[in-house]
């Protein structure tokens, strides 16, 4: 799966300053960087929702790209109408309900629902489907701990069966751990490392990582 | 202000009334209705001054010449305008007739115990046959203004007319110059007007032609008078002048608070010829910039300016059919 | 005011035909002008609050300004457009209801349009974003985003009939107040205001707020039933 190279900028301000990254089938890629890093800019051109500089193309269109923002919007319906929209295979809408302890809000109103369960309602629906990449912008932040872990395997039970490559920009730098195999940093808009995540995460190269990873917890806090 | 208060506390009085439950609460509330009633029927603005010859009102009847030299907003001549001049000749000529005229003098006797509106001696008569309404000129546009139609007027004479002879007559009403108006865009296939010097500038122009049978394009039939009221204390003392033009004077030399139209209504336009001349007054603005302090121009209808002048207690200049509704409803609010 | 209520209540429970009349003539106006702009408006505020493309911003402020336009100069516009002298002449529709109600609907679309344009373009980023993610395509979207109007549309209906059966400007300088053919309740409580018949327009005025009342009543139950 390719992502071509793309630059974002706003006025003066390049935000965002990536070479061409192949991403292989299968594999768990965290996307990590302070705020303003440019890692949410980047998920969005990757799934074509903002066009970069030049209006460049960065996919080969032929792959089916799932993504869900870092901000997903509750439909005006209730909690199974979110995840089955357009239709969709039933059993699997109630096993995922299930896993994310929706069952019980099923029939209740999207509009109603608190930030961490609006955000597990997102990834049952992004999960509804297969695809060739998914990309997901920080699932796990609204949700406590708890949630968040289970979500953990849900995600890695989908790209086993679907067989795709993962982007995962997240903050939690223990959940990125727990879930990459490979890992990219980002620093003001530059991608700055990539590689195995145990190397990227724990034992990185540069300083700015280094900083990061100091500031978020330490580097070998967890095991 | 004060009255509507009293009214408003009068209202809440009687609200808190009947929402009690007991019944003799509710008799007790009629009462206080009865008697607020009765102490706003008072209008403490009389008339002072009528039938002076300086404030006589003549209306006429124009019908609108279908080869009129229309012309567009951009000023380009129009051609093809449609008017219903048949209707209008009916219409004209039953106005005209022994039956409207007697109708029209005696409009306002039943109701106020007084006409409104006198039968102009020499008017123009009409003794023919009057065409009834066919297909296409069953429907008539009759433009005038607000104060004949306000009057009552109008609703006595039609509804005689349109039954008897198969027309639907559209009357709108605006104040004298755009009723004009109306009529120069090619709105109305008549007029029914009362301001001598703009429809003599409408014939003038053109707009207006003779029909068959009579002598003039203006056909003045009825007149009443303007009426001065004020205050019924009178402390200019309008009363005791000799004639309206001195009681306008007394007005303005007294500083005496006036309400003016100040629309460019016949009413308007019959006030600025009353006041004297070296004082100027005219419709531009800045012509009584120097007299606000007592001259207020309103630019409202006849009914919001009646009760500016009794909440004021100012002067006023109107026609008698307004002030005499204004008065049976008690200068209400 | 209390002899106004009374005569307000008379007037209603003597069925006056004039009355009757003036109701009619309103509810078909309003109905008509509001529906209308309803139908014009929605679909155009939705697109706009949603679309981008270059000089959105310029659009969005001729309506926002066309939303401010005093009713009298959109009558006066229109006068001159239907007048016997003017462009528009042969149609013959001044001092109609039909003339009385493009003259409503051009004064109240654009309202419909800059209240719905606001609405949607707070949400549209996010439901684009969240569907293009679903890999939905433009119709699809275009119907989840359809959805989340309901509940705005109702209101913006209401205030397009409000503003409909408020107004006073345009019709009476297009419609003429021509008793029984295009005289409505507003034009009619001038009419009897400047006749010096407080009581019967004020009257008229009470019979006005308690009609939109019961309109915001049945759409407002509308709205809650619907949007559920």
């Amino acid at each position: 799966m390719r992502i071509g190279a793309c630059k974002k900028t706003y006025g003066r301000r390049v935000v965002l300053n990536c070479p061409e990254m192949f991403y292989e089938p299968g594999l768990i890629y965290a996307v990590a960087g302070p705020n303003g890093s440019g890692k949410s800019t980047y998920a969005k051109i990757a799934a074509g929702v903002i066009r970069p500089d030049g209006n460049v193309k960065v996919t080969d269109g032929k792959e089916v790209v799932r993504y869900m923002p870092q901000k997903s919007f509750p439909f005006r319906m209730s909690v199974e109408k979110n995840i089955l929209l357009f239709g969709g295979d039933r059993k699997r809408a109630e096993m995922l309900m299930e896993a994310l302890g929706l069952a019980e809000l099923k029939k209740q109103s999207a509009a109603v629902l608190s930030g961490g369960e609006t955000a597990k309602m997102a990834l049952a629906r992004v999960l509804m489907r297969p695809c060739d990449l998914l990309i997901l912008d920080e699932p796990a932040a609204a949700m406590e701990m708890e949630a968040a872990v289970r979500t953990e395997s849900l995600i890695d039970e989908y790209r086993r069966e679907c067989g795709c490559a993962v982007l995962l920009v997240t903050h939690d730098l223990s959940q990125a751990r727990r879930m990459a195999d490979e890992a990219l940093f980002f620093f003001r808009g530059e991608l700055r490392e990539h590689g195995k995540a145990d190397q990227v995460l724990r034992h990185p190269e540069k300083e700015e990582t280094r900083r990061f990873l100091d500031f978020y917890g330490g580097r070998i806090t967890e095991g | 202000m004060k009255k509507l208060l009293s009214r408003l506390m009068a209202g809440a009085l009687v609200t808190g009334m009947i929402t009690g439950t007991a019944v003799s609460a509710v008799s007790a509330a009629e009462s206080t209705v009865t008697s607020a009633a009765e102490s706003m029927a008072e209008v403490s603005t009389v008339i002072l001054k009528e039938a002076d010859d300086n404030m006589i009102n003549t209306y006429s009847l124009l019908a609108v010449n279908p080869d009129a030299p229309f012309v567009d907003a951009d000023g380009n001549p129009v051609s093809d305008v449609t008017l219903n001049t048949a209707g209008a000749e009916a219409l004209i000529d039953w106005f005209l007739s022994e039956e409207a005229m007697t109708l029209a003098a005696e409009y306002g006797q039943e109701e106020y115990g007084d006409s409104l509106f006198y039968l102009l001696e020499g008017a123009p008569v009409f003794e023919g046959e009057i065409a009834p309404a066919s297909e296409e000129t069953s429907v008539i546009r009759l433009s005038t203004t607000t104060s004949v139609n306000d009057s009552g007027l109008l609703g006595a004479l039609l509804p005689v007319f349109e039954s008897e002879y198969g027309y639907t007559v559209e009357v709108q009403s605006a104040g004298t110059g755009k009723a004009i108006a109306a009529a120069k865009d090619g709105n109305a296939d008549l007029i029914l007007v009362h301001a001598k010097s703009q429809e003599e500038e409408f014939v003038d122009g053109g707009f207006s032609y003779v029909l068959p049978g009579f002598e003039s394009e203006r056909l003045s039939f009825l007149y009443n008078y303007f009426v001065l009221c004020g205050p019924s204390d009178d402390p200019a003392g309008v009363k005791d002048c000799e004639s309206v033009l001195d009681a306008f004077a007394a007005i303005a030399d007294g500083k005496y608070p006036f309400i003016s139209r100040g629309d460019g209504s016949g009413t308007h336009t019959k006030e600025l010829s009353l006041w004297p001349e070296a004082l100027g007054i005219t419709d531009a603005p800045e012509s009584f910039a120097d007299y606000t302090d007592w001259y207020t121009s309103a630019n409202a209808g006849m009914g919001a300016c009646l009760v500016m002048a009794e909440e004021m207690g100012a002067y006023i200049l109107t026609d008698k059919a307004t002030f005499l509704t204004f008065q049976a409803n008690g200068g209400n609010m | 005011m209390l002899t106004s209520l009374q005569k307000a209540i008379e007037l209603i429970l003597t069925g006056n035909r004039e009355l009757g009349n003036i109701l009619l003539v309103t509810a078909r106006m309003c109905l008509a002008s509001s529906l209308i702009s309803l139908l014009i408006g929605a679909p155009v505020g939705i697109w706009l609050g949603a679309a981008e493309f270059p000089g959105r911003r310029i659009f969005v402020v001729i309506f926002r300004t066309l939303m401010g336009m005093p009713p009298v100069v959109c009558g006066l516009l229109m006068y001159m457009l239907f007048s016997g002298v003017g462009p528009f002449r042969k149609y013959k529709l001044l001092f109609t209801v039909t003339i009385m109600v493009i003259a409503q609907v051009v004064l109240i679309t654009p309202l419909v349009i800059a209240n719905m344009e606001t609405y949607v373009s707070s949400l549209a980023q996010t439901v684009k974003e969240t569907a293009k993610g679903l890999d939905f395509g433009f119709w699809k979207t275009l119907l989840l985003l359809a959805n989340e109007c309901v509940y705005p549309l109702f209101s913006t209906y209401l205030l397009a009939f409000a503003r409909s059966v408020a107004e006073v400007g345009a019709v009476s300088m297009v419609g003429g107040a021509i008793a029984w053919k295009t005289n409505v309740m507003t034009t009619a409580i001038m009419l009897y205001t400047n006749r010096g018949d407080f009581t019967l327009g004020v009257a008229l005025g009470i019979i006005l707020i308690a009609i939109s009342l019961l309109v915001n009543i049945a759409v407002t139950v509308m709205q809650r039933r619907l949007s559920r």
